[in-house]
């Protein structure tokens, strides 16, 4: 059993060593699977997406230093009924890499996250919704690039009611009783 | 039976490895498009591209002289690492019948392909690539791509991603030896 158990083991390890070593898989940023998130009507939440990127590879940050390169932008088209606010990216690790030792590059490697704000309307019906987008990115590695590339990107959220507001009993005149 | 581990280790080792260069070789073959034989030492796939300054050139009109055809793009670094070399390159060979060819593959506007180039000095003709050209080379999903032409059009040699200074040189010596120098059209 321990044998197979190691067999299985080493088989596993030149697999995963060969999937890193050669050239751009067919995408280099996967996502995360996000937990649904409870949104209730008519209030903002953020829903952190997380990111992550193969081993080796790198892609520009949301704001890259230079004009020719290209930043990583989420886009989401929300179902009618949700509004998508401000999309907040993490800051880029400023890197330099053996390409060119002299130039720092601001870039995401390994995970990182986005968030999206999401708003549902008041009047937006309770329930389960798919929000989809694409996270476009560019990757290199230590020696090579690749061409842009769009992740598709999917969340789930369930649109609660919000609670009603409290009730106040109206004002009374201080001679009503009188 | 009893199983011997001595002999089920050396048989995952060889399965290990064959599966190992199973997938290097799959993975090779589908980031250049095509397998090494089937480009290399057949004629370079003609093609006609506009240069930065609108002017069309055509690749077979370079016949007689070795060509270094780049595929590059304006957000690749290790790309811009090559430029300078190239440049010089350009200056070194270039008396001796030897023309580098770059190509943009990216989605910038030409005046930006224009202006990145500018900046890096660079002293041969850029054109605007098209994806129906780099498909014809076996389609560039790495940059940078650099491909070797000897002075009859036939592609003797490729190199995927940032190289070291000598394999350029080296190539382009074969290349200049290769095939019968002619006067260029161009």
């Amino acid at each position: 059993m321990k044998i197979l158990l190691a067999t299985a083991l080493f088989l596993f390890s030149a697999w995963a060593w060969a999937q890193d070593d050669l050239g751009a898989p067919a995408q280099a940023v996967r996502m995360e699977p996000v937990p649904v998130a409870t949104v209730v009507q008519g209030k903002a939440t953020s829903i952190p997406l997380l990111f992550h990127l193969a081993n080796g590879y790198h892609i520009n940050s949301n704001q890259p230093r230079s004009e020719f390169l290209i930043p990583t932008i989420l886009r989401v088209d929300p179902p009618t009924d949700i509004v998508i606010g401000k999309t907040t990216y993490p800051d880029g690790q400023d890197m330099s890499f053996a390409f060119d030792p002299d130039e720092k590059l601001s870039v995401y490697t390994g995970d990182f996250k986005v968030d999206v704000l999401v708003r549902p309307l008041h009047s937006a019906q309770t329930g389960k919704y798919v929000i989809r987008g694409t996270l476009k990115y560019q990757a290199c590695d230590h020696a090579a690039c690749y061409p842009p590339k769009q992740l598709p990107v999917s969340f789930d959220v369930k649109i609660a009611k919000a609670p009603s507001a409290p009730h106040k009993n109206p004002a009374q005149s201080p001679n009503v009783h009188q | 039976m009893k199983r011997n581990p001595l002999v089920l280790f050396f048989v995952a080792a060889i399965v290990a490895a064959m599966l190992f260069a199973g997938i290097r070789i799959a993975r090779n073959n589908r980031a250049s498009g095509l397998g090494k034989g089937q480009l290399v030492g057949s004629l370079a796939p003609d093609f006609e591209l506009p240069a930065l300054d609108g002017k069309p050139l055509k690749l077979s009109d370079l016949r007689g002289k070795a060509v270094l055809l780049n595929f590059w793009a304006t957000y690749c670094g290790p790309c811009k690492i090559e430029m300078p070399w190239f440049v010089e390159l350009q200056k070194e060979y270039g008396p001796q019948g030897f023309q580098i060819v770059g190509v943009a593959m990216d989605d910038a506007s030409t005046d930006d392909i224009a202006k990145f180039a500018r900046q890096m000095g660079v002293n041969y003709p850029v054109l605007i690539g098209k994806d129906s050209v780099a498909d014809s080379y076996g389609g560039v999903s790495v940059l940078p791509t650099t491909f070797f032409v000897d002075r009859d059009g036939k592609l003797i040699a490729r190199e995927f991603g940032l190289q070291s200074r000598s394999v350029f040189v080296d190539h382009i010596k074969k290349a200049l030896s290769q095939g019968q120098a002619v006067q260029a059209q161009r």
